[in-house]
């Protein structure tokens, strides 16, 4: 584990630097940085889910809905409390945390099928109660994000927000991935390969199953805020269960199990949606068609295909270097050889 | 009271159009436990097919119907042989996420195709509503309803009395003991993919001329259908039947008494409160839904 980790570049951390680094190759062009900041917020929403799959073993088809419910606290607390963007962050994260426990508490009891329909009925629901809940949502219109400042820095404007978005992206993915290495992510992992038998090693299931519901909805909820800052806008059109689906699909193509992954899916779905945005159907189309090869040629996605290449690329060399085998054959023959003679 | 029962009848049509739908992801969930989730966007494919025929190729009514309908099972069986056979071993969730892509993918693909205005597809019948009593119904209404009732009454028949409905239930009882008995397992679950997405497709069919024909249409029926099959407990023909009818009638009454926009969220409520009291729906019993 540690020998493999040393002998690997430090991915998240060239990344990271790119991440920093590319705006000024761009020379701030608007559009990109708008597109990148996508790919970040995305990047959280499906980590977000990869949590509750991926590590949790549960399904959501309504991750669009708790992103949802941060923006929305996002939009109310800035416009009612003006609150600082920290608190203002860390409140959106709280309000969608506290819908996924209460929506983790039957999965005890459901599986399956019925936390699919439990989940996309939750997806489905809560644009709707936005849409009728006008006194706090402003129904159809929706809500305008006030202005935000950061340290005397405008959070409106594109390199900011990118950095800013950045930032909070990081510390989210992070903050997951050092989650799962924990005693509580093992824990996950248990419950996920077998309930029965982390039953037994004296795990409490439920109560695993509900903190990674509350966990994957508080992330999904900071990126909701974020969503908030980044549209400038909250109204409940921006919901839709395709963007669930969307989540889901990210998580798929980047690899289950996988928070760089996560990431990963994330930016390729999100460009693929940017430069396919022409004809009608054509993203969603190739976003299917990506789900349904992933699943095909490697299930565990994006993350994998190193992995795979390179056990790939070893047995090639193998078979070609007189190496181990190389010799046992080679010795066959001759024995054979001697026997005929 | 006339018009409560009045918003009763209105609900049956998009009734039977769910317990259609449901019946076909029934079919399918039977044999090979599995959740076709991409049966809205195979039927939306097999209207838009069903259009071309018609309005391009201009065959007549019935000739065009019954070649979008073999279509439709010729997809099924090839979704089957061609993709989920390719990854039977893989878990259940890998499988259940495939039919999720090709909902995703066949959806952009219809909008590629055939592009996202709006279609007309005629409707069924001519001539104004009926009127029974004091209830008024529309002949397409009518007939929605009796071809529900026909085909699943037909579904019985086939599974209980005939010898592939034999095998459909031996492989829902135990695949490998229907295999090592000589049961055609994989040919009895292509033709279980076949009739589902036929089943499908024909509940497309029925409700575009309802709403107009577009990449996205079923995406809410296929929600409320799903929905109508988990209601009456997966795995049941009477369950999709009933689930069907029941969403339909209490959707309508809830968009007339409460509020349209409401109408997904209260359906959700619904089945939330039925899960709770019988978390195997209506019809379906804990070994069924124990996978």
């Amino acid at each position: 584990m540690i020998r493999a980790r040393r002998r690997g570049l430090p991915w998240p951390l060239l990344a990271f630097g790119f991440a920093v680094a590319f705006p000024a190759a761009y020379g701030g062009n608007t559009a990109i940085m708008s597109v990148a900041t996508q790919c970040l917020i995305y990047a959280v929403a499906a980590a977000s889910l990869n949590l509750l799959m991926g590590y949790g073993g549960q399904v959501s088809l309504g991750h669009a809905g708790f992103l949802a419910a941060g923006a929305y606290t996002a939009a109310v607390v800035a416009i009612h409390f003006r609150l600082p963007l920290v608190p203002e962050i860390l409140a959106a994260g709280l309000v969608a945390a506290a819908i996924g426990f209460v929506l983790g508490l039957p999965t005890g009891r459901l599986h399956g099928l019925y936390l699919v329909i439990l989940t996309l009925g939750f997806g489905v629901a809560v644009p709707q109660i936005a849409l009728n809940w006008t006194g706090l949502t402003n129904g159809w219109a929706g809500l305008a994000m006030p202005p935000t400042t950061l340290w005397g820095l405008d959070l409106t404007s594109q390199p900011t927000l990118y950095y800013c978005v950045l930032a909070v992206s990081w510390l989210c993915l992070l903050a997951m991935l050092s989650l799962v290495a924990t005693r509580s992510g093992r824990i996950f992992m248990a419950v996920r390969d077998s309930e029965a038998a982390a039953m037994a090693m004296g795990v409490n299931v439920w109560r695993a199953k509900v903190k990674v519901f509350t966990t994957s909805a508080f992330f999904c909820g900071i990126a909701g805020d974020l969503l908030a800052h980044w549209t400038g806008l909250v109204a409940p059109t921006s919901f839709p269960f395709d963007l669930s689906l969307l989540f889901f699909s990210m998580v798929i193509v980047g690899g289950m199990g996988s928070i760089w992954g996560s990431l990963t899916g994330a930016v390729l779905l999100v460009v693929i949606a940017d430069q396919a945005a022409s004809v009608g159907g054509l993203s969603t189309a190739i976003i299917g068609g990506a789900v349904v090869l992933t699943l095909l040629v490697a299930p565990e996605g994006l993350a994998s295909l190193p992995r795979v290449v390179s056990w790939r690329l070893r047995r090639m060399l193998e078979r070609e270097a007189p190496g181990e085998i190389g010799r046992f054959r080679n010795r066959d023959q001759r024995v054979r050889k001697e026997r005929r003679a | 009271m006339v018009q409560f029962g009045q918003d009763v009848i209105g609900g049956l049509g998009f009734g039977a159009i769910y317990a259609l739908a449901a019946l076909g992801l029934v079919i399918i969930f039977k044999t090979s436990r599995l959740v076709n989730f991409a049966f809205g966007s195979m039927g939306t494919a097999v209207a838009m097919i069903l259009w071309t025929l018609l309005s391009a190729v201009r065959l007549p009514l019935v000739a065009a119907w019954l070649l979008a309908l073999v279509g439709a099972a010729v997809v099924g069986a090839l979704t089957d042989e061609a993709l989920l056979r390719r990854i039977e071993q893989a878990p259940s969730l890998i499988q259940i996420t495939i039919t999720l892509g090709l909902f995703i993918g066949i959806e952009g693909l219809v909008g590629v195709l055939w592009g996202y205005t709006p279609k007309p597809l005629p409707e069924l019948t001519s001539g104004g509503s009926l009127r029974v009593g004091p209830y008024f119904l529309t002949p397409d209404q009518l007939l929605i309803v009796a071809l529900t009732l026909v085909l699943a009454a037909a579904l019985h028949f086939v599974l209980e009395r005939t010898r592939l409905g034999l095998a459909m239930r031996a492989i829902a009882q135990d695949r490998d003991t229907a295999m090592l008995m000589g049961v055609p397992t994989r040919r009895t679950v292509a033709l279980s993919w076949a009739w589902g997405v036929l089943l499908s497709g024909l509940a497309a069919i029925l409700v575009a001329p309802a709403v107009s024909l577009s990449p996205t249409m079923m995406d809410q029926i296929a929600v409320f259908a799903f929905a109508a099959a988990v209601l009456g407990g997966f795995g049941s023909l009477a369950g999709a039947i009933v689930g069907g009818f029941i969403v339909g009638i209490v959707g309508n009454l809830i968009s007339a008494y409460l509020s349209t926009n409401f109408q997904l969220t209260f359906i959700f409520l619904l089945i939330v409160a039925v899960l709770y009291v019988r978390p195997h729906g209506i019809f379906g019993s804990a070994a069924q839904s124990r996978q």
